[in-house]
Parts: C-alpha cells; sequence; structure tokens
C-alpha cells in the first residue's frame, strides 16, 4: 500500500464467564474469533485460541481485554495474558467491563439487566437503559434480580432460569473493541466486587 | 558467555511474585514483591490475597527485573515459569503471563517444577555440574529427600514429610511463642542466644524401627506437640532455650537423614535448598557434619534459598542448555505437580 493505514487491529479476549473467548477486530470486523467452554480451562484455552489468532494475523495494534466482573481465577488468566503479551508487543492494552460487552449485543428492549455467574448462587450485575450503563456493576442474589421486573440477559440469567434470550449469554468481542474507542470506558484494574475470602492456606488444608 | 541463552523465569506458586533473569549459569537480575504482610494478621497465606497481589505487581516486577539485568524482553531466548506445584490461583497468574510474553515474542517457554527450581538455583553459586547429589529440599511447603540424576529431567524422591513441612513447623511454634509470622527467621534469631541442648526434644522418626521401614522421610507433629506441653507446663520457660532446642531437633533429624542418604547412595554431594537452608544453624551443623563425613555441601547463596523468579531461570536455562523440548503453550498449572515431573 502506498499510504498510511489508520485501520487499528485489535487482539481481543474475555475470560469473565465460562467461556473463554478471543478474536482479531479488523476496522470494525471481527477477521477471526474462538471460544473454548469450561470454567476452569481458561488457562489452556486462551494461549492455545490466541496463537491461532495470531496465526491468522500477526501484526496486532492494541490488545482489549475484558475486566470482569467474573470468578477471580479466570478472570487473572486473561488480564495477566493481556497485559504481558501487550508488552512483549509493545502495544497498549485496554481493560473494558465485560457486562458491558455483553449488553451492547441487546437490541430488541430499551431497559434491561445483564448478569453473569459469580458463584455462590450469585450474580454479577448491571442495569442498562438507552445504550448505557445506569446501575452496578453489583453482585446479588438471582430472585432479587428477577423482582426487578425487567429482561435479564447474559450466562448468570441462563443458568439461574431468570432470563429470556440465551443466545445473549457470553461478552462480544467486536462490542468489547468499540467500546474500547472510549476513554471513559477504560478499566486498568480488574472488577472483583467482593472482598477476598480471608482463610490462610494452613486453615484450609487442616 | 554472550552466546548462552538469556532465559528468564517467573515464580507465583505462592506469596511472593518473582522475576529472575539468567544469562547460562549467570544471574543478571532476580526481583521479588512480596505480600507476605498483607497475609501476617491472618497467621498464614490467604490464596486470593496472594493471587491478586500477583497480578498486581507482575508487570512492575518483571519491568524492574529487566532493567537490572539492562535487557529489553526482545534480547530474551527463552520463558520459562513455575507449573506446579504451588497455590492453583497463584500459579495461573505466572503461567498465563508467561505464555502471554513466550507467544507475544515467539520465543521458547518451559513450565518447571518448583522444587526442582529450588534445587537447579545452585547452578547459579557453585560451577560444578550438580549431578549426582543428594538434595534435601526444605521449605515452608515442603521437606524431601531427592536423588538428582539429572535436575533437567531425573530427579527421585527418596522420602517426605508425613506431616508438617519443616518450615510450617518453624512458623507454628514461632506463632506458639509470639514471635510473628513467618516464623522461621524470627525463630532462628531468638536461638542465637539459647542452649540448643537445653531441652531435649522427641526427634521424629529416628527409632531403629523407623530407620527399616521409614529411612528417609520426616514427622515433625510429635515435636511440635511436645514443644506445646513443655510452653504449657513451664510458666517461666527461657524463650531462647526453647528456640534453640527446638531448632536443634529439626536440624538435627534433617541432616541424620540427609547424610544417611547419601551413604545409601553412595553420593558425595548433598545440596540444601529451600527456605529453611537459610537457617543459620542447619547451614553450619551441616557443615560440620559434611565435612566430617567427606561430602560435597553445596548451599546455594543466601538471598537465592526462599522463592525467587532466578531459581526459575536458572532450571529453564539448563532445560534450554540440555535440549530439552520447549512445553506446549497450553500447558495446564499443576497445583499438586510431584517433584518427579521436572517439567510440564
Ligand atoms: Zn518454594
Amino acid at each position: 500500500m502506498g499510504w498510511f493505514s489508520t485501520v487499528t487491529i485489535s487482539l481481543a479476549i474475555d475470560t469473565s464467564t465460562s467461556r473463554t473467548t478471543a478474536g482479531i477486530i479488523e476496522d470494525g470486523a471481527l477477521l477471526w474469533h474462538g471460544f473454548r467452554d469450561g470454567s476452569t480451562s481458561h488457562g489452556e484455552a486462551l494461549p492455545a485460541l490466541v496463537k491461532q489468532a495470531l496465526n491468522l494475523q500477526p501484526e496486532i495494534d492494541q490488545v482489549v481485554v475484558g475486566m470482569g466482573p467474573g470468578p477471580y481465577t479466570g478472570l487473572r488468566v486473561g488480564i495477566a495474558f493481556a497485559r504481558s503479551l501487550a508488552l512483549a508487543r509493545g502495544i497498549p492494552v485496554i481493560g473494558i467491563c465485560s457486562l458491558d460487552a455483553i449488553a451492547a449485543k441487546v437490541v430488541e428492549v430499551d431497559s434491561f439487566l445483564v448478569a453473569t455467574d459469580a458463584r455462590r448462587k450469585e450474580v454479577y450485575w448491571a442495569k442498562y437503559q438507552g445504550g448505557i450503563r445506569v446501575a452496578g456493576p453489583g453482585v446479588e442474589f438471582p430472585l432479587e434480580l428477577s423482582k426487578v421486573g425487567l429482561p435479564i440477559y447474559g450466562e448468570g440469567a441462563v443458568k439461574y432460569g431468570i432470563g429470556e434470550n440465551d443466545e445473549i449469554a457470553y461478552p462480544d468481542l467486536l462490542s468489547l473493541v468499540s467500546l474500547s474507542q472510549n476513554l471513559e470506558n477504560h478499566l486498568s484494574e480488574p472488577l472483583y466486587l467482593r472482598r477476598p475470602d480471608a482463610l490462610p492456606t494452613s486453615e484450609r488444608t487442616k | 558467555m554472550s552466546n548462552q541463552p538469556l532465559v528468564l523465569g517467573i515464580e507465583t506458586s505462592c506469596d511472593e511474585t518473582a522475576v529472575g533473569i539468567v544469562r547460562g549459569r549467570t544471574l543478571l537480575a532476580n526481583v521479588i514483591a512480596s505480600s507476605v504482610e498483607e497475609h501476617a494478621r491472618f497467621g498464614g497465606v490467604v490464596p486470593e490475597i496472594a493471587s491478586r497481589a500477583h497480578l498486581e505487581s507482575l508487570v512492575p516486577v518483571l519491568q524492574s527485573a529487566l532493567e537490572q539485568a539492562n535487557v529489553s524482553l526482545r534480547d530474551l531466548d527463552a520463558i520459562a515459569v513455575t507449573g506446579g506445584p504451588g497455590l492453583i490461583g497463584a500459579l495461573l497468574v505466572g503461567v498465563a503471563s508467561a505464555s502471554g510474553l513466550a507467544i507475544g515474542l515467539d520465543k521458547p517457554f518451559y513450565a518447571v517444577n518448583h522444587l526442582a527450581a529450588h534445587v537447579s538455583v545452585d547452578l547459579l553459586t557453585h560451577s560444578l555440574p550438580i549431578e549426582p547429589a543428594i538434595a534435601l529440599l526444605v521449605s515452608g511447603g515442603h521437606s524431601s529427600l531427592l536423588q538428582v540424576n539429572d535436575i533437567t529431567q531425573d530427579v527421585i524422591k527418596l522420602g517426605e514429610s508425613m506431616d508438617d513441612a519443616a518450615g510450617e513447623a518453624f512458623d507454628k511454634i514461632a506463632r506458639v511463642m509470639g514471635l510473628g509470622f513467618p516464623g522461621g527467621p524470627a525463630l532462628d534469631h531468638e536461638s542465637l542466644t539459647g542452649n540448643p541442648n537445653a531441652i531435649d526434644f522427641p526427634r521424629g522418626l529416628t527409632q531403629s524401627s523407623d530407620w527399616l521401614s521409614r529411612p528417609f522421610d520426616f514427622s515433625f507433629s510429635g515435636l511440635k506437640t511436645a514443644v506445646a506441653r513443655y510452653l504449657e507446663s513451664t510458666p517461666n520457660y527461657k524463650r531462647a532455650d526453647v528456640a534453640a532446642s527446638f531448632q536443634e531437633s529439626i536440624v538435627d533429624v534433617l541432616l541424620l537423614k540427609a547424610l544417611a542418604a547419601c551413604k545409601k547412595t553412595g553420593i558425595d554431594t548433598l545440596v540444601i535448598a529451600g527456605g529453611v537452608a537459610a537457617n543459620s544453624r542447619l547451614r553450619s551443623l551441616a557443615q560440620q557434619r559434611c565435612e566430617v563425613a567427606k561430602l560435597r555441601l553445596r548451599i546455594p547463596a543466601s538471598g537465592l534459598c526462599t522463592d525467587n523468579g532466578a531459581m526459575v531461570a536458572a532450571l529453564g536455562s539448563a532445560m534450554a542448555a540440555a535440549g530439552r523440548a520447549p512445553s506446549k503453550i497450553d500447558v495446564a498449572a499443576t497445583s499438586n505437580l510431584p517433584v518427579t515431573t521436572v517439567q510440564i
């Protein structure tokens, strides 16, 4: 090409749900994506998926990663991996709220909730209205959310039987990248939302 | 010298976020961030606190290690990481970071055993090959006696602790005596002014029948109970004497069994590794006894005994030098990885 390209090529990653997902987004289009399901296999799934992605498009300009909320162990795999890959390539890494990347796929209603599995029979949730997040993210019991009386989307809604559309269950990579174009959406730290369980290993193993 | 591999090692198996860089067998950088203070008030390592701290510290620690070594990521020839054993959530942060680097740089990746790495760090301190050697590996998580035929692939377990690890026993006794956490260094310090023969505490698994059935295994729970009972029944106990006598009992048993393993196998090199290898009494008594038994004693430089990234880099470097195949990029971190599996 005889001109400088302004097209941004993003590697997008999310490990905030039981689905490990990675993809390449070029100029607003999904060039490739892959996923693997399993709530304890993010560590093995992610490097394999990203390797496949980079085989297809070795040159990337930025890494966009879902910062949760989500079960911590898997969530950290995605963030740790994204940060070190970006460091190795000398490119920026941008963190985005994973619930927002689920909400972005909802078009049939104006007001709704998103819920993902928070384990311990709870869900991570946020409320959206007119395309923006107006409440959350937070942690709540599924029953409390269903009392709100709004449609609920996301893996948590499906798992606890409080949702209506199980096609919009996981963060959408294309949405993750388009959200990253707005600086106000950038997150530098994971959304844990809960304090750590303060039980030392010595007490657990006994 | 410069044609030797430049290897970066990442260690996150417990509460230390550590990155080391070696070229061949030369240490270039060793940076450690510890979350130990956050755990102190709980009297032990809290896994979730450790894992959060790993994610927070990893990139800064990595960057300061590169600065210390005066190299850039692109100069690296390989990435090594602790693949196990350890806390699974903590291990996963390190393995994900290492695989991200390896994929980003398109460099080989070695996921190695934390315990073998403890032994291999001696490669950075002493110049001869390690093998063959008997290794006494003593830390807060492990007390094992190993036969090292080839540190890159052939390690045999001769024995291990049936209950607490040696370092764990130190921590627990220090807690009972009000010396704080982690207890090892505090107890070592306290015992400097005490009499190691003041109290005759039990030596676990050293009866004649034990030498037949469990010659190279350890047990410290009886000792722990004995010390607790002594403290209860002796209101005016001398703290330094209890510390010194307790320490003498542990150190005596560790060395009795380590030297017996050397004798039985005919191997004349003893490596003492792991956090407890920093214990001053263990070091001095080992020196005395190895001299008498005409054994070559190797203890890694102090500062390299507790968990660090240099030991992981050292093992990765040894693997690269030995021509071992790299690990698959999608390895599964394994919390209970046996010591006999040097690489995953
Ligand atoms: Zn260790």
